[in-house]
């Protein structure tokens, strides 16, 4: 090492630097501010639901349920959130042709009498509205490898139940709302909190990772996953 | 009986699993060298903290992808510093890196006379002040890898970017610190 280096680390010893906070005591208490920097992906998730800008958060983590490319985490309280409209946050239309061409996989639905239209965003995710018993499900798929993880907040009285989905490992989420938040694989603010009414069954098929949310029963849920595949 | 302390190994593989006290104890073993990182990158102690905050919150929920027998330091450097470089690149302007108020004599050391003190403080002060007038990246690579003393794979890191790409930044910085300061070694 040259004493330009040596220089450099003896400098280094004498810098000012403020003083530690204690991360490790807001461990279980953390803080989070969320930039409003990628509404549109977030938009499409909930087109059932209403969608909620996250200024910031504390959320005391109680446990987590994990599949690939997910994580279920059960907290004390949800997010503060304002509601806002999400008309129209589905991403472009297109045949489901076209979604499986720029997603690059084929979409895992289940049997239908006519082909639904597809939307897609970002080319990331595709979405499919399905009808259930008169209601409206929304069909989400997306390849795990495009987001770094994707996570759901719940609350104490919110049921998450680990499920089988022929054979694939699922999470079916019931109660109270419940929140999604999405992160890029770099850990970077890619993401949007949003807010969630219905019940959710969220499973992986492979590399794909598919989500149906509505105001549907779990066996109703369960039957369409089954039929999907 | 006595508990053995846990290794980091064990310690990560609970956090995973959802163990918060695990969580906790690596939290409190990385949180200075991460605070440091976010504050030389970030260039103020509010955006430090908030940067490691959220880069560990963001390490606790990426557990589930962190390779096992990796050295988590580097991992959880680089997603805190992360945080940190987005946090300055929308806040603009840095604060400078400051030297700490003059102290007495050091513990086990020889007491300098106060005019020795006085000229090694304004070298001191001097090298610093080249250091900031650096270019961006190569300031910032001096201050990982010297200021904060982090190797050069955390270096790399810390500033996403190649274990090459750092050695031949500090390269150039050196050099142009060498020209600055007309250092002839």
């Amino acid at each position: 090492m040259s004493s330009l280096e040596q220089r450099l680390q003896a400098l280094g010893r004498e810098l000012a630097f403020p003083p530690e906070p204690d991360l490790a005591a807001n461990a279980r208490v953390t803080t989070r501010s969320f930039p409003w920097r990628w509404v549109a992906l977030a938009a499409a998730i909930i087109a059932l639901a209403a969608a909620f800008a996250v200024p910031s958060a504390r959320t005391s983590i109680l446990r987590f349920f994990h599949i690939e490319g997910a994580t279920v985490e059960r907290v004390e309280t949800l997010p503060p959130a304002q509601e806002r409209s999400n008309a129209g946050g589905l991403g472009r239309r297109v045949s489901v042709r076209e979604a499986e061409r720029l997603l690059g996989f084929r979409l895992l639905l289940p049997p239908l009498a006519a082909e639904p239209p597809a939307y897609v965003l970002d080319g990331e995710l595709a979405s499919v509205i399905l009808r259930v018993d008169g209601r409206p499900v929304l069909l989400s798929e997306y390849a795990a490898r495009d987001f770094g993880l994707l996570k759901k907040s719940v609350g104490e009285k919110t049921l998450v139940e680990p499920v089988r989905v022929a054979g694939w490992p699922g999470l079916w989420v019931e109660g109270p709302p419940h929140t999604l938040t999405y992160f890029s694989e770099s850990g970077e603010f890619r993401q949007r909190t949003v807010k969630i009414h219905g019940n959710v069954l969220l499973w992986t098929h492979g590399p794909v990772t598919v989500r149906l949310e509505g105001r549907i029963s779990k066996a109703q849920a369960l039957r369409i996953a089954r039929e999907i595949g | 009986m006595v508990d053995r302390p846990l290794d980091e190994a064990e310690l990560v593989e609970r956090a995973r699993r959802g163990d918060l006290e695990a969580w906790e104890t690596l939290v409190r073993t990385y949180q200075g060298i991460a605070f440091r990182t976010a504050y030389v990158l970030a260039g103020n102690a509010s955006d430090a903290e908030e940067a490691a905050q959220d880069g560990f919150v963001k390490a606790q929920r990426a557990l589930g992808r962190f390779r096992r027998g990796s050295p988590l330091r580097p991992w959880l450097l680089r997603i805190v510093a992360n945080e940190a470089r987005n946090r300055r690149r929308s806040a603009g302007r840095r604060e400078r890196l400051a030297l700490r108020a003059a102290a007495g004599s050091r513990p086990g050391g020889a007491v300098p006379s106060p005019e020795a003190a006085l000229v090694a403080r304004e070298d001191q002060e001097r090298l610093l002040a080249a250091v900031e007038l650096l270019p961006d990246g190569h300031r910032d690579a001096i201050a990982c890898r010297y200021f904060l003393d982090l190797s050069e794979e955390e270096t790399a890191a810390a500033l996403g970017v190649r274990r090459g790409t750092v050695k031949s930044r500090l390269a150039r910085a050196l050099a142009r610190l060498r020209e600055d300061l007309e250092e002839d070694t």
